[in-house]
């Protein structure tokens, strides 16, 4: 049972995927799982935003997810030279295919940020908790594959 | 290779539809290099597509398998044992895959899930362009290595038309070189400009397309 379902009421359920290089140097990478403000957010840490394939997008939203955040570092800005840019056209095509199915296009977003704070993680997951607020739950939740 | 693009999603929930259970095939071959039909197609388009037969009320098992190539007997004969679990199969093969799924397993249906377009190469990353139209009598001797019949909008066969645009572009699509001027310009450095000139033999058309369904037959590889 998730931590949507023990309290009994809805609350947004984000995964952030983000770069490490966009953290400020010497905090801990947030991961798991942050149930706080009326979301649950959870973290999944990358050497690179580029890591994200679009099956790993795609299943994360299947299983159930409201919305996915991906962050990468800011344009210009990538450790792998443009590993953020072609992160972020995947999500892009996977947002286009998102709106063909209804499912909504805000469910998945990319941001761009540097020297980020645990705090500006769960800020972004915030924002995307209230892109996806007017979709409601995700058809996909609770479904057996 | 051959290339190809997803059909439009819609399309394949509109297929699916009714079905209890469905394989989706890739092919490992052409399709994947083209990013169309391989494994990381198969394993994007099998959630989307469990996605969008949610938001239609339709539950539809997607099933997912991705051969090596599905234009070969030997290959399609692995798909004997999950074939036995679906009602239908969506094959992101190209039409000559879709086809041998079909003729194996004809007692299922057997859906495309991409239009193939054309043969191809990667001309940049992101970037296919045409370059055979498989038309069966091959130029690209008398046209310095450059298709006329694949690349030219017209397939015209002694030279630009009319309608070349001054920078060398097509005049159908302003993002495609016209072949002619390329075969000029090749020519010239060379310095062979005088061969196009040269009067050439008619093209036989009889082996494309227009001489119907084509059949090859080696009698020193047959059993």
């Amino acid at each position: 049972m998730s931590a949507v379902e023990k309290q009994g009421e809805y609350q947004p359920e984000i995964v952030v995927l983000y770069c490490r290089n966009c953290l400020t140097p010497g905090i801990d990478p947030p991961s798991g799982v942050l149930a706080a403000g009326g979301i649950v957010a959870k973290y999944v840490p990358m050497p690179c935003s580029s890591k994200v394939e679009p099956s790993h997008l795609m299943k994360i939203l299947e299983r159930g997810a409201d919305g996915v955040e991906v962050v990468g570092c800011p344009d210009g800005q990538c450790g792998f030279l443009d590993g953020n840019r072609r992160a972020d056209k995947r999500v892009t095509r996977l947002r286009s295919l998102l709106a063909e199915i209804k499912l909504g296009e805000e469910r998945l977003c990319m941001n761009r940020g540097t020297r980020l704070t645990s705090e500006a993680l769960f800020a972004l997951a915030q924002k995307r908790a209230r892109a996806v607020a007017g979709l409601g739950p995700n058809p996909m939740k609770g479904v057996n594959r | 290779m051959i290339i190809a693009e997803w059909k439009p999603i819609p399309e394949l929930v509109s297929m699916l539809k009714g079905h209890k259970s469905v394989l989706l095939v890739g092919c490992a071959t052409c399709v994947a290099e083209c990013a169309a039909g391989g494994e990381r197609e198969v394993e994007t388009l099998a959630p989307l597509l469990r996605m969008a037969l949610k938001t239609e009320g339709v539950s539809v098992e997607i099933k997912r398998k991705t051969i090596e190539r599905q234009c070969e007997w030997e290959f399609v004969e692995a798909l004997a044992g999950e074939i036995e679990e679906v009602d239908a199969v969506l094959s992101i093969a190209c039409g000559i895959g879709v086809q041998a799924l079909s003729e194996r397993f004809a007692h299922l249906p057997v859906y495309p899930g991409v239009n193939t377009t054309s043969l191809a190469i990667r001309e940049q990353p992101g970037l296919w362009t045409a370059r055979c139209a498989a038309c069966g009598d091959c130029v690209l001797g008398e046209t310095f290595g450059l298709c006329p019949v694949a690349r030219c909008a017209k397939s015209l066969m002694n030279g630009p038309c009319g309608g070349t645009r001054h920078n060398g572009m097509c005049e159908v699509d302003e993002n495609v070189e016209c072949v002619w001027n390329l075969i000029y310009e090749r020519a010239k450095a060379r310095g062979e400009l005088q061969k196009l000139y040269e009067v050439r033999r008619a093209k036989n058309w009889s082996n494309s397309a227009h001489g119907g369904p084509k059949r090859m037959l080696r009698e020193d590889l047959r059993p």
